[in-house]
Parts: C-alpha cells; sequence; structure tokens
C-alpha cells in the first residue's frame, strides 16, 4: 500500500471570471521510503500539490490518501496523527524561522508540545541529536543562536531539524535548497537523502530544477507538471535519459548546461510560441499545443490527452509522441575543445 | 520568433583594443560592525567584443565590482584603491575621476547594466515607451520619431511583439518579457560595454533559454563587448569566452571558459564545479565544499580560501597568493595549483561520457 496517494486531486482559487485551476486532476502514489520529484516553471502548481500533500490545503475535488484512509474523512485523532507524519520544509529559510526564538527554542518546544519528550533535560537531549542529524555540529555552538546569526544554508537545516521533532514519516520539501549557494547546496542534499537512507523518510521533492532533481531522486521518480497537469511521469532516469513528452523534452533541451562543450552540443527545440498561457484563459486539450513543435490540429486541441503507460516505465501524455526517443546531445561537436 | 525579428540590424560597431581596464581596484563598505572588504586588488582586462563571466557565490564581491565600474555604489561604499580605464575610438577615459555629468554620459552611452530584478528596474506607473523616451532624452536625444523609431527595432531584437509592450506598463509585461525590455533599453544608446547581472536567474527555464539565445546572438552577430556577473555556472559556460572566478573580494582563477571547466587550477574554482550536476547524461557524482563562505569583515588570514581547502597547508594559512600564471592565458591564485592539475590528471573532468 502506497503512503501517500492523490486520486484525481483539482485544486481551483477564486470564482467567476477569475477562476483559476491551479491543479488540474493530478493522481499518484507514493511507496514508504520512496522519493517522487516533482518539477516544473512557476505557475505550473507543484507548490500547491505540495500543500495539498502536507495537509495545509483541502483539494477542490478528489481524494487524498494518507496509509490509505482519506484524510477528509479522517477522526481528529488520525488526523492529527497524519498532520505529524508529514511534514513540509519551505523554500525559504529567511521566512520560515522565528526570528525571535533561539534554536533551542524552535527545536525543544515542539519537543515537548508533542509530548516527544517528558522533560526540559530530555527535550535538550533530542534536540542535540537532531542538530547532529543534520550536520550543525558541535550542537552546543548552534543552541543559543537565532536565525539571523545563522548562514542561510545552517538556517535550512534548523528547518530540516524542526521538522524531525515530531519523526515525520513523510517530508515535503519545497525547494528546500533553491535559496543556498551553489557549494553548500549538495551537502544539503545529500543530508536530506541520508534522512531516507537512514529514517527510511518518504520524500515528495518540489523543484524547478531539473538537474537537482536528477541528482536528488536518482533511484526514484520524477512528475512534469505543465499549467496544473503531469504531462509525464516515471523512473529518475528514463524521465531523464528518454524524455517523451515534447514539454518534457523541451525542458530538458533548454536548461543550461554547467559545461561549455555540453553546452554547444546540446540539441535546440523551437517552440511555436514562447508565451506561456495565462491560466486564466487556458487553450483546450493538451494546454502545450500552442507552444509545441509536433502539433497536431484536431488532435491536440481536442480533448485533454490522458496519461498513458508505456513500456519503458512510467506514463506519457501525449498521444503523437509517446513511443518517440529523440536525442538531446548532436552526435558531432559544433567546435571541438581546445 | 517571426523572420522579421531577426532581420533588425543594430548600428552597433565593434571596438577594438582593449576598452576596459581594471586596476587593482578594492572596494570597502563601512558598516557599524566594521568596515567589509567587498573588493580587494582585482585587475582584469576586457578586450572588445569578448565575454567575460565574473562567478562566485553571494558575498564574493562579483555584483560590487560590477556597480563600480558605472559607479552605481551605495553611499557606504568606497573605491578605495585603483583605476578603472575605459576606452572609445583612441580616447581613454578615468571612470572613478568622472564628475556627475560625465557619468551621466558614460552610462548608457558607453557602459550600461542590466539588473537582477528586472520588475524593481521600471517605474511602475509610466509606460515603457516613456522610459525609453525619458532615457534617450536626458542623453539629448531630440527627435522623438527617431527615438520611437529605434526602440521598436530594439524591441524587436528582443523579439518582443514591439507596438504592443512599448505602449504597456511595466506590470502587463512578464518576467521574461521584462527582462528582455530592460535588455532593449540597454542598448538604447549603443554602448560599447554591457554588464549583466544575474541576467536569468528569476526566469523559468524556457524563458531562460530566450534570454540566453538573445544574448548569445549580441555577442555573436553584434560583437558586445560583455560582462556577465553570475553565480550560475551554466550561464558562464552557455556565454563566457572567458571566466574569472572571485572569491572573498579577490579574482582568485581567471582564463578561458574551456580551462576553467576542464583545466581548471585553483581548488575554489574545482570544487564548484564539481557541486553542479548535469542534466543530461547519465548520473555523476557530486561534491561540496565543507564550510562556508568567508566572514569579510573577520577574514581569515593568508588565503581566504584555506578553511575549506583540502590542499590547504602552513604557507596558506600565513601568506596570501597572488595570481600566477598556470597556462597559456590562464591565471591563478594557489600555492598548490601544481597538485590540483596532478589531481586532475588522473581524474580528468569529463565533457560527455
Amino acid at each position: 500500500m502506497s503512503l501517500i496517494e492523490l486520486k484525481n486531486v483539482s485544486r481551483t482559487f477564486g470564482k467567476g471570471d477569475e477562476r483559476v485551476v491551479a491543479v488540474d486532476n493530478v493522481s499518484f502514489a507514493i511507496d514508504e521510503g520512496e522519493v517522487l520529484c516533482l518539477v516544473g516553471e512557476s505557475g505550473c502548481g507543484k507548490s500547491t500539490t505540495g500543500k495539498i500533500v502536507a495537509g495545509l490545503l483541502e483539494p477542490t475535488r478528489g481524494q487524498v490518501l494518507f496509509d490509505g484512509q482519506d484524510i477528509a474523512k479522517m477522526d481528529k485523532e488520525s488526523f492529527r496523527r497524519y498532520r505529524h507524519s508529514v511534514q513540509i520544509i519551505h523554500q525559504d529559510p529567511y521566512a520560515s524561522l522565528n526570528p525571535t526564538q533561539t534554536v533551542r527554542q524552535m527545536i525543544t518546544r515542539p519537543l515537548l508540545r508533542h509530548h516527544k519528550a517528558r522533560s526540559n533535560e530530555e527535550a535538550e537531549k533530542r534536540a542535540v541529536e537532531l542538530l547532529e542529524i543534520v550536520d550543525l555540529t558541535p550542537a552546543q555552538d548552534f543552541m543559543n543562536k537565532y536565525p539571523h546569526q545563522l548562514s542561510g544554508g545552517q538556517r535550512q537545516r534548523v528547518s530540516v531539524a524542526r521538522a524531525l521533532t515530531v519523526e515525520p514519516r513523510f517530508i515535503v520539501a519545497d525547494e528546500a535548497v533553491s535559496m543556498v549557494d551553489v557549494s553548500i547546496r549538495v551537502s544539503l542534499l545529500n543530508m536530506l537523502s541520508r534522512l531516507q537512507d537512514e529514517f527510511n523518510v518518504t520524500f515528495l521533492f518540489i523543484t524547478h530544477d531539473l538537474a537537482l532533481a536528477k541528482y536528488f531522486a536518482w533511484e526514484g521518480r520524477i512528475s512534469v507538471m505543465y499549467l496544473g497537469r503531469i504531462v509525464e511521469d516515471g523512473p529518475t532516469r528514463r524521465v531523464v535519459m528518454d524524455p517523451r513528452h515534447p514539454y518534457t523534452q523541451a525542458l530538458l533541451a533548454a536548461v543550461p548546461e554547467a559545461d561549455p562543450e555540453l553546452a554547444r552540443r546540446k540539441r535546440r527545440i523551437e517552440l511555436r510560441s514562447a508565451d506561456i498561457p495565462s491560466l486564466l484563459d487556458l487553450p483546450s486539450g493538451c494546454t502545450f499545443n500552442p507552444r509545441c513543435p509536433y502539433f497536431v490540429a484536431g488532435v491536440c486541441d481536442g480533448e485533454v490527452p490522458p496519461l498513458v503507460a508505456i513500456p519503458e516505465g512510467g506514463r506519457v501524455a501525449c498521444p503523437i509522441r509517446k513511443d518517440v526517443s529523440i536525442q538531446l546531445i548532436e552526435e558531432t561537436p559544433a567546435a571541438p575543445a581546445a | 520568433m517571426s523572420n522579421e525579428s531577426q532581420q533588425v540590424v543594430l548600428k552597433h560597431e565593434a571596438g577594438s583594443g582593449t576598452p576596459l581596464t581594471l586596476r587593482n581596484v578594492s572596494v570597502v563598505y563601512k558598516t557599524r560592525k566594521g568596515d567589509v572588504r567587498a573588493v580587494r586588488d582585482v585587475s582584469l582586462d576586457l578586450r572588445a567584443g569578448e565575454s567575460i563571466a565574473l562567478i562566485g557565490e553571494s558575498g564574493s564581491g562579483k555584483t560590487t565590482l560590477g556597480l563600480s565600474i558605472v559607479r552605481l555604489l551605495v553611499k557606504s561604499a568606497q573605491v578605495t584603491h585603483g583605476e578603472i580605464i575605459y576606452r572609445r575610438n583612441g580616447k581613454e577615459i578615468d571612470v572613478l575621476g568622472l564628475s556627475k555629468k560625465e557619468l551621466r554620459e558614460f552610462r548608457w552611452k558607453e557602459c550600461s547594466m542590466v539588473f537582477q530584478s528586472a520588475l524593481n528596474a521600471f517605474n511602475p506607473v509610466i509606460r515603457i515607451w516613456d522610459q525609453m523616451r525619458d532615457t534617450a532624452q536626458s542623453h539629448g536625444w531630440k527627435d522623438k520619431k527617431a527615438i520611437r523609431q529605434r526602440s521598436l527595432e530594439l524591441l524587436k531584437f528582443v523579439q518582443l511583439d514591439a507596438e504592443r509592450v512599448i505602449d504597456a506598463y511595466p506590470h502587463e509585461l512578464s518576467g521574461g518579457m521584462r527582462q528582455r525590455v530592460l535588455i532593449a533599453l540597454s542598448l538604447l544608446l549603443d554602448p560599447q560595454v554591457l554588464i549583466l547581472d544575474e541576467p536569468t536567474t528569476a526566469l523559468d527555464i524556457l524563458t531562460q533559454r530566450t534570454i540566453i539565445d538573445l544574448l548569445r546572438k549580441l555577442k555573436e552577430e553584434q560583437h558586445f563587448t560583455m560582462i556577465f556577473i553570475s553565480h550560475d555556472l551554466a550561464i558562464a559556460a552557455e556565454l563566457a569566452d572567458r571566466i574569472a572566478t572571485m572569491y572573498a573580494g579577490r579574482v582568485v582563477e581567471v582564463g578561458s571558459a574551456d580551462d576553467i571547466f576542464y583545466r581548471p587550477r585553483h581548488p575554489y574554482t574545482l570544487g564548484l564545479i564539481r557541486a553542479v550536476p548535469k542534466v543530461v547524461g547519465d548520473f555523476q557524482e557530486l561534491f561540496s565544499i565543507p564550510g562556508s563562505p568567508p566572514d569579510l569583515i573577520n577574514m581569515p588570514s593568508g588565503c581566504k580560501f584555506h578553511p575549506r581547502c583540502p590542499y590547504a597547508t602552513d604557507k596558506c594559512r600565513q601568506e596570501e597568493p597572488d595570481l600566477v600564471t598556470v597556462g597559456p592565458e590562464h591565471m591563478a591564485a594557489c600555492w598548490h595549483w601544481q597538485e590540483v592539475e596532478k589531481e586532475l590528471q588522473s581524474k580528468p573532468l569529463h565533457s560527455i561520457s
């Protein structure tokens, strides 16, 4: 049984002419200990989906199942347990930590509040352990610090330690390393991976950065969202090495590579339009159709294409291109490196 | 992206020689806690038609350096040492000695800067056309018709629907469109040097690609001399001919893009490259740089990178190395660059496996 399952979840905001469908009929399941990466550009609904999974937003339609139980139908006690089991780590560690609390307060208070520690001494001991898990060592150096005394990377580690106070089984990491400097990003990601290995924490990792998604979820899965819908998902290796949906292909081809030769050899995919449609006025059928280089009139602008399983793994919402692989790197280098 | 837009020809003439020379430039911010030495002793030559990328993490001094070239530093900052020399048509200008009036001429006409946050760069209550007209008129253009003509041309060049965009307010445009308008605006007075501070950072992937391709076009077809300031190595790999790595206010390595990416000699540059994942291809292991960037008020002794460096020895803790030649057109400031070279011989940085 999956730990978390979304069944046909939709979420709209606003009403009347201003009604926006942020998440449209999204279904996926995540098994215990698994990593699922949700990637897409801003406005694609990935954060909204993350909030729905974490129970911070109610879906307008559809069901969220936790341990097989519909969270909308849970009694108070089960819902409380679910909310403890699922924690969210936000993007901006400058905004998500209380500036007037010390690290000690931020970590010992939830421990005491949720009866994870019976006394101050026990809470203190546990807080030290948690700080060590997130590599803030020696922990005593950090206990009395306020957020403004910490660097961005250290703050994000405190957010993780705070999330761990309630012993979650599931963590939603929403752009959790995006605001951290390059040199420190990898160690944060490795720390999160360790939580997965050592404590069997399940992850929903939300990012706009495909390279990070690939690194973090190499053993897991990736779901690509576009304007509220999942357009492609599957094992990370397959999605990255053999993308099928034209949008996924366009994204992978567009990402700048930190390697001059790769940058020269990467295939260019020309889109028919550079404009992202407004969520207030979405095109009919496949929402990528006005930009898609493989557009077929009458097919793409008709029905919304369903996600269809492909033999190589995962699902693709494109009846035209789901069985066609493309090369993302040109065979011959444009200009050989000196 | 119609064909028509690509036929617009700018009147830009490529310069020659060395339009910009920085000599031992140091910048200090006065703060209550003490002096922040944001840029220390930076020397750099910018050749005509080349694009150079300044890379480094936040606090490395790259933006401060860019701002000091166009003299836009905040009041608390001061260029304490050094010279910035600008050349055009055989004339030399001492940028640091320019008067207020001369500065107005210098900015936009000679050297313009595109800032990171494209939304904040516009006045929200006036239309794009008025922003462009204001800029042109305050630099002595009188002919409104000609200004409009030129503005439309530039907006077309950056692949915008010029007729619509020119009468729009900033909030009516998306982030990518605003960034393109800003690039068009920076070209309005045909400057010789363009400084772009994190030109694509806040943008979505597909929009980012349009901007990168546009900048590449400016570079390859119009031969603008450009300085890119970015924390993102990928932007440097895509657009730079040469790259300068900055750390704790200094240039610690400078060389061609290929040298920096495949034959780095400074442990910090190597660390950055090993920390950045690639999208295409097989899985690759990444390594982070231990520790965190230095406190610029209380900097470590000797080489500022030594607390984070795997090669550090006593010498590094005592003496700060200068840039030395490590290859043709390639310099690095490290006592142990030969060890880095040796390590890379056994474990080369592969491009594509």
